[in-house]
Formats: C-alpha cells, sequence, structure tokens
C-alpha cells in the first residue's frame, strides 16, 4: 500500500471515528442544553442543595457533620467539632478543591486537631478558615456556606491508588443511565488532585464488569501507577454493581439528566456519592479510548429495552 | 404545521441572508449606492516648512496655494505661523499667499497645512481636431513668447518642422512634441533651464523639458502654460514639480513630458499654480530655507459620504459633533465579536470571555495593535504581581479586584512617567488606552489565575491577544467600517453566522489533537 493511499485511509478512519468523539460544541449542544435546565445548576454546584436532595432520595453520601451558614455560626460549629476527629470541611460552592480542609485526630492534651499531614489545627484557626468560606474567599462570590463532613476512609483498592486522599470514580449519566466510568487519581506530580491535565492519572472501568481496562498518565496510556509502579489494568472495583445504582439513584434525585456522579467506595465497601457535575469534562473519552457516541447509544438503548 | 428545528435554523439563516442582499440589491439598482465606493482613498496631509532668518527688518514671502478642482479637493488648510501675517488674493487662476512682518528675527517660521484628495484624470482626445485659427483671449494670451519660452527663436521653429509638430491635426502634433519632450536625457538639476538651453544641452530636468513642450506647442498654435505644483510622497523634500496642460477643445489638458503622461494627470500630482512663476519669493537679505512635509493616511472615498444616505448613521454622528472613529468603532464591534466566536468555537482557542478581545482591539484602534498588547501585558503583570502578594492575607474576592484596579491604574501611569522621562514618546501613550477594558482584562486574568491555574491563565492571555490581534486586523479595515456603514444590514449576516454557529456541533481544530488518539488508525 502506498504511502498517499494509507493516508487517505487513515483519514477515512478519522473522519468515521470523528462522528463518535464529542467535542465541546457538540455535548453543550447535544447534552447539556437539552437535558440540564440552567435553573438547576445551583442543584450540582452547590454541594449542600445536593446532598439535600440526596437525603431525601435516599442516595448514601458522607455524613454532614455541620454546616456554617454564617459568620454567626461559627464559634457553635468550632465547640460542636471540639473532642470530634477525621472531618473535612469544604465550602458548598468551592471550585477546583479550593477551601477544603481535611482534618485528623483530636489531640485532648494540646486542645487542637491534626492535619493530615499531622500539623497542629488550633480551634482559632479551624474558626478563620470557617469565616473565610462563608465570607466566599474560596468561591468567587460575595458569601457562601460551609458544612463539615465524616472523613471518608477510603476501600484499600482506592487507598493504594493514592495514599494521602480520596480517588474517585466518575460515573457519566444520560438521564439516570451509566455512560462512561473512570477513576481519577491525583499524583504527587499532579499536587494532590485528581485533575488529568496536572498530571492525575485516569483509569477506564468497564461498565459491564467493574474492571479497569485502560489508563492513562499525561496523554499516554500506561499500565502501572507512573509513581508507586502499582498494576492499574485488570483490577476489579469492589461493590460495582453497587456503585452503578448509586450513581443512577443520585442522578435520579436531580432534575439533571446529564451528569457527572463523583462516587467513592469506603472501608465498609458502601459506595458514597461525593458531588455532581452538571457540565462533565470530555477527557473520559480519551482515558477510555473511545468516544461517546457508541457509549450514549448504548446508554439509551439499554434504558429502552 | 409544525417546523422542525433545522428548518427554523434553516429559514431563519435563509432570511437573514435573503433580507441582507435585498437591502444591498435595492440601495445598489435604486438608490445610486457604488460598492466600489466603500473602498479608502489616500488623503494627503502638505505642510509647508519655511524658515527664515531675518535681520530685524521687513519681509514678504510669497507663494502659491492649491484649489480644489476636477484632480484635487484641498480641505482643512490652516496656518500655524506666527509673527507673520498671511493675506491671500487671486491672481488669475492662481491662488497667492503672502506672508509679511516687520521687525522678523532670525528663525522665523511659517507653517501653512492643508490636506488634498488627489484623484487620477486622464482626457480622451479625439483624433480629428485640427489646430483653430482663433482662440479666446484667456486662451490666445498662452500663445505668446515669454522670456525663458522662446516660441520663435529659429531652432525652436526648426525643430518643430523637423519633428513634422506642424502638420496634422492637435492631437498628433501635441504627440510629437510630447515625444520629443521626453525624449530629453533627465539630468536632476535643480535650477531654472529654457526652452532653448533644454532643447540645445538634449538634457533637462522636469521643468526645461516642460518649458521646452510648451514653448513647441506654442509654436505649432497650440495654447500652453506651465503647471507647478509638488508629487505627493510621504516625508520631507524641497523638490517640486513642472508640468505643463495645453488648451484642446476648449479644456486644460495636462501632460508630463518628464515622467510620460500624455493627456493624463496622475492622482499622486498636486498643482499649486500655472504659469511659469517661481513657487517662492522673498525680500531680499533673509536666509531663506523651505521644505513640504507630506503624510499620506487613508480616508473613506467622499462618494460613499456623500451617496450612502439611507441610514445615514455617518450623518448623525456629524451633526451630533461625535468621531468618525466611534462610528466605525461601535459599527465594527459585532464583527470582531464573530472573529472571536470563530476563535473560540471553531479553532478551540481560548480567551478572557467574549466581548474582552473585540473591545480590546477597538481600544487599539486609536493607539495601534502594538500599544494594545503592551497596556494587556502590563496589567497582566501587575495582576501576577499583586495576586502573589495578596494570596497569603486571603482577601475576598472584591476588595482583592479593587486593589488590582489600583495597582493597574498606578502601573499604567507610572509608564507613561518612566517613558516620558526616558524620552519614549510611544510608551507614553499607554496611558490612552480605555482603562475600563484594561479593568475587566485584569478581573478576567485574575479569575481565570485563580480558578484554572497559570498555565491556563497563560494560555488564555495568549489567546486574548493572538485573537485581539485577528480582531484588530478585520475591524481596522476601513473598506470595511465603510461597507458597514453604507450597507448596516451586513450586520444581519453577522447574526446568520452567529446563528449559524450556535449550533455548529463540529469538533473544535483543538480538539482534533486533543482526541487525536481516538480520531488515529485506519479506516
Amino acid at each position: 500500500m502506498s504511502a498517499l493511499s494509507r493516508a487517505a485511509a487513515r483519514l477515512r478512519g478519522a473522519l468515521v471515528r470523528r462522528a463518535e468523539v464529542y467535542g465541546i460544541n457538540r455535548r453543550n449542544l447535544a447534552l447539556v442544553y437539552p437535558n440540564n435546565d440552567r435553573r438547576h445548576y445551583p442543584l450540582a454546584d452547590d454541594k449542600l442543595l445536593a446532598k439535600e436532595r440526596f437525603q431525601a432520595a435516599g442516595v448514601p453520601a458522607p455524613e454532614t457533620l455541620a454546616v456554617c451558614e454564617g459568620l454567626y455560626a461559627v464559634p457553635g460549629v468550632v465547640e460542636a467539632l471540639r473532642g470530634r476527629s477525621q472531618f473535612v470541611v469544604k465550602p458548598a460552592n468551592g471550585a477546583g478543591g479550593g477551601g477544603i480542609l481535611v482534618v485528623g485526630g483530636w489531640d485532648a492534651e494540646a486542645g487542637c486537631w491534626r492535619k493530615a499531614g499531622g500539623e497542629p489545627l488550633s480551634p482559632r484557626t479551624l474558626g478563620r478558615h470557617l469565616a473565610d468560606v462563608v465570607f466566599g474567599v474560596h468561591s468567587n462570590q460575595l458569601e457562601d456556606r460551609a458544612f463539615v463532613e465524616r472523613r471518608v476512609e477510603p476501600h484499600p483498592l482506592f487507598a493504594g491508588l493514592w495514599g494521602d486522599g480520596l480517588c474517585d470514580l466518575r460515573v457519566v449519566t444520560l438521564r439516570t443511565s451509566p455512560v462512561m466510568a473512570m477513576i481519577r487519581v491525583p499524583t504527587a506530580e499532579s499536587g494532590g488532585r485528581a485533575n488529568l491535565h496536572q498530571g492525575g492519572l485516569g483509569i477506564a472501568v468497564d461498565l459491564a464488569t467493574g474492571r479497569t481496562f485502560r489508563a492513562l498518565h499525561r496523554g499516554r496510556p500506561v499500565e502501572r501507577h507512573p509513581e508507586s509502579g502499582a498494576p492499574l489494568l485488570g483490577l476489579e472495583l469492589p461493590a460495582w454493581p453497587a456503585v452503578l445504582d448509586v450513581a443512577r439513584r443520585a442522578a435520579a434525585a436531580v432534575p439533571l439528566g446529564y451528569l457527572g456522579v463523583d462516587v467513592v467506595v469506603d472501608r465498609e465497601v458502601r459506595p458514597l456519592v461525593l458531588e455532581i457535575n452538571a457540565r462533565p469534562g470530555l477527557e473520559i473519552q480519551n482515558v477510555n479510548g473511545r468516544g461517546l457516541g457508541p457509549a450514549l447509544a448504548a446508554a439509551t438503548e439499554g434504558r429502552a429495552a | 404545521m409544525a417546523l422542525s428545528h433545522p428548518h427554523k435554523l434553516g429559514l431563519t439563516v435563509l432570511a437573514l441572508v435573503l433580507g441582507t442582499a435585498g437591502l444591498m440589491a435595492y440601495k445598489v439598482r435604486a438608490l445610486g449606492y457604488r460598492l466600489a465606493d466603500i473602498l479608502p482613498v489616500r488623503q494627503y496631509e502638505v505642510t509647508y516648512a519655511l524658515d527664515l532668518d531675518g535681520h530685524g527688518g521687513d519681509v514678504r514671502v510669497r507663494s502659491f496655494l492649491p484649489s480644489s478642482d476636477a484632480h484635487q479637493t484641498i480641505s482643512e488648510e490652516r496656518d500655524q505661523t506666527s509673527g507673520l501675517h498671511l493675506s491671500q488674493s487671486m491672481e488669475g487662476p492662481n491662488r497667492v499667499a503672502t506672508w509679511s512682518g516687520a521687525d522678523v528675527p532670525n528663525g522665523a517660521r511659517i507653517r501653512h497645512a492643508f490636506k488634498v484628495l488627489p484623484r487620477r484624470v486622464s482626457y480622451d482626445l479625439p483624433a480629428g481636431l485640427e489646430v483653430p485659427s482663433a482662440y479666446p483671449p484667456s486662451a490666445a494670451a498662452w500663445l505668446r513668447p515669454e522670456k525663458e519660452i522662446q516660441v520663435d527663436a529659429p531652432e525652436i521653429r526648426a525643430t518643430l518642422q523637423r519633428i513634422g509638430g506642424d502638420q496634422g491635426g492637435v492631437v498628433e502634433r501635441l504627440r510629437r512634441i510630447h515625444a520629443l519632450a521626453a525624449s530629453l536625457q533627465p539630468r536632476p538639476f535643480k535650477g531654472t533651464t529654457d526652452a532653448l538651453t533644454a532643447l540645445r544641452l538634449g538634457e533637462s530636468s522636469c521643468n526645461g523639458k516642460s518649458r521646452l513642450f510648451v514653448a513647441l506647442a506654442r509654436a505649432a498654435g497650440i495654447p500652453a502654460r506651465l503647471v507647478g505644483g509638488l508629487i505627493l510622497e510621504p516625508g520631507a523634500k524641497r523638490t517640486s514639480h513642472q508640468w505643463v496642460e495645453a488648451w484642446v477643445a476648449g479644456h486644460w489638458v495636462p501632460f508630463c513630458p518628464t515622467n510620460g503622461h500624455f493627456a493624463e494627470l496622475p492622482e499622486r500630482y498636486l498643482t499649486l499654480y500655472v504659469g511659469d512663476e517661481a513657487l517662492f519669493r522673498h525680500t531680499a537679505d533673509v536666509n531663506f530655507d523651505y521644505r513640504f512635509e507630506t503624510h499620506g493616511a487613508l480616508v473613506p472615498s467622499p462618494q460613499a459620504k456623500a451617496t450612502f444616505t439611507l441610514f445615514d448613521v455617518w450623518g448623525l454622528f456629524d451633526r451630533l459633533r461625535l468621531p468618525f472613529a466611534l462610528l466605525r468603532t461601535v459599527l465594527m464591534l459585532p464583527v470582531g465579536a464573530l472573529l472571536v466566536v470563530l476563535f473560540r468555537n471553531v479553532v478551540g482557542m481560548p480567551t478572557f470571555g467574549t466581548f474582552l478581545p473585540a473591545l480590546l482591539a477597538a481600544s487599539a484602534g486609536e493607539t495601534g495593535a502594538g500599544y494594545g498588547v503592551l497596556a494587556v501585558l502590563l496589567v497582566v503583570a501587575a495582576v501576577a504581581a499583586v495576586r502573589w502578594g495578596l494570596t497569603r492575607l486571603e482577601l475576598l474576592h472584591s476588595p482583592t479586584l479593587a486593589i488590582l484596579l489600583a495597582a493597574v491604574v498606578l502601573t499604567l501611569l507610572t509608564t507613561s512617567m518612566v517613558a516620558e522621562r526616558a524620552g519614549i514618546a510611544a510608551l507614553t501613550r499607554v496611558t490612552m488606552f480605555p482603562i475600563a477594558v484594561l479593568a475587566i482584562c485584569a478581573e478576567r486574568f485574575y479569575l481565570s489565575l485563580t480558578e484554572h491555574g497559570a498555565r491556563a491563565a497563560g494560555k488564555e492571555l495568549a489567546g486574548t491577544l493572538a485573537v485581539m490581534l485577528a480582531c484588530h486586523a478585520v475591524m481596522s479595515s476601513l473598506a470595511l467600517q465603510v461597507l458597514v456603514i453604507g450597507f448596516p444590514e451586513v450586520l444581519l449576516l453577522v447574526v446568520a453566522a452567529n446563528v449559524y454557529l450556535g449550533r455548529w456541533v463540529g469538533m473544535r481544530l483543538s480538539e482534533y489533537r486533543r482526541f487525536r488518539g481516538l480520531l488515529g488508525g485506519e479506516a
């Protein structure tokens, strides 16, 4: 075969596969706009509003220990947390992981908590952090709410991928049907963030079996964790049917049709929904090695059947 | 019957395109609009810069000023001379200017400026014209010999005979005379050459060739005269130019033997006077120096302004005394925004918002694109520095932005101040850049920096600058501006394009790279 006809064949192939790949324009026009009414975005953007819906629908989520609605509530929340261990403070409308404070054990002798890295955290500092959050420092808006969640202890399979925090499962759903799934793993390189563009690791999960079958790091397929060397392919995820089930139920709990549902599996093998995203990214296609097109068709067919 | 969604879109786009085409056709057909009139024309600003070292006595300087005619339109004439009085008079067809003053000191300056919109003029001369036996007095005066135009000299007569210039019709004679005068060797001699000397030497500069042309034409019975003026080209120069006019069938028809123009006056010739005159005369005992300073600039064609009358926003802005620059900026903004949409949704180039690159480009219209880029970079540097200083304070959003604005203002003023001290006049102009646009730019950059990190913010910055330059290139096109002024319905096409792009689901160019792993391989 000549180089020219080979190039032509490659071009034809690219054009065929292009029809399967969703770009941002197509995602917005074909998936986000028809399925997600803009006025319902706050249900996804505001983690507390989402959690209220989850609770009402019986979707399992990390237990909320306290909500701080304003500056007046800060001292009360700090007092309520005194003596408690293993919790996380989050802004309801935080963006990009800003303002999340992970707290470890309570040191009764010192009268302070220990942060994830072991540094002390005084009640005064915690109060200031809460105040910053309710003032919107981490949300780029005039005010926000802070909430305190029980710190989830991840299932050993996930803890093995990333020890310093949580790595979550992203399940993309269309009108409650799972479409594609991946695990997003933070790395030291990505600064503990699960962002795939910043050096995080994406691992594709087969929807039918719950097995990992592909992993992507910095745009290249890998078989092992680039830092720990742990194998990434062929892992069988715990409680997979239950994971898909909570993803479906979380999607059904809000009037948004196209979602990215973030799920964690804890040490007791319980899937918990962390948050939902009304404009899930498209990188999941690269991680899975295929376009959303066929997956969306399969998901909607499966639902109809 | 309900329309399907794609049909609705198609009909909308079709209606907009047809509406535009219909309006444009109506204007061209019924209202006499000419599409060619959207093309800009070159206007020159000419300044007479005359310097004289007087001795404290009376001084007079006499020169000629141009008049408007079929070939040239003179406007915005102004005299910026101080210490000398300007008086004007008409001498025949010439506008004579006399600057006079008593006790004129050393270093007196005469500055007289005007704008000229020249047009090329050419004549089709009918071949069969006979040389008339009599002329009206005004033309007949231009048949007589002059001191340096020796019509009756035997050598002139003999030469006319030799070339056959005394035979045949008017055009035939002029053609032979023109060919002879043009065949003289060119010589960059600045002084005066009379007709006979030019003929004897067989070489001359423009004035000798022109005098020889005039002498031969008059000898052939055709009234002819010298014309003095300038060839318009940007820069400063002392060289003036001379060419001729011959009286043909009731018209003064131009010829330039020096540059080979027959019965035509090129666009860049500026006529100042007719007749064998000196461009400058001045009292003795003064050191006199002169130069002509010329700047060229493209301006909208006056025909466009005169004929584009249906939705006359141009006239409206004139009546409201709003600058033309504002009008074209306003009308070009939707075009710029469409360009940004193309870059964002088709190319996939991230920018700070949809309007900002277009707004930046519009703002840079006055100062030049380079200053726009510079102003944005200064602002971004200020924002990055302030953010670096403020992060540890963990301030609230709005006060942070207010601090950024202060930093931006101080940075711009400091830059202007440093630039002024350093004598970089151009750099001082960054302060002219609209602060509102820069403030939005600062906020956008700050948000991007905090929400997406330095890398993403840098990409957006690069995209913003690139799209801004593209917008500037398109939005500053004078032809496009006049097109939209004359045919504002063109903006409906912009709307149509946006309707189409608003439902366009194709992959962005950048996504071909992003998803190249999914697209690779053979069919």
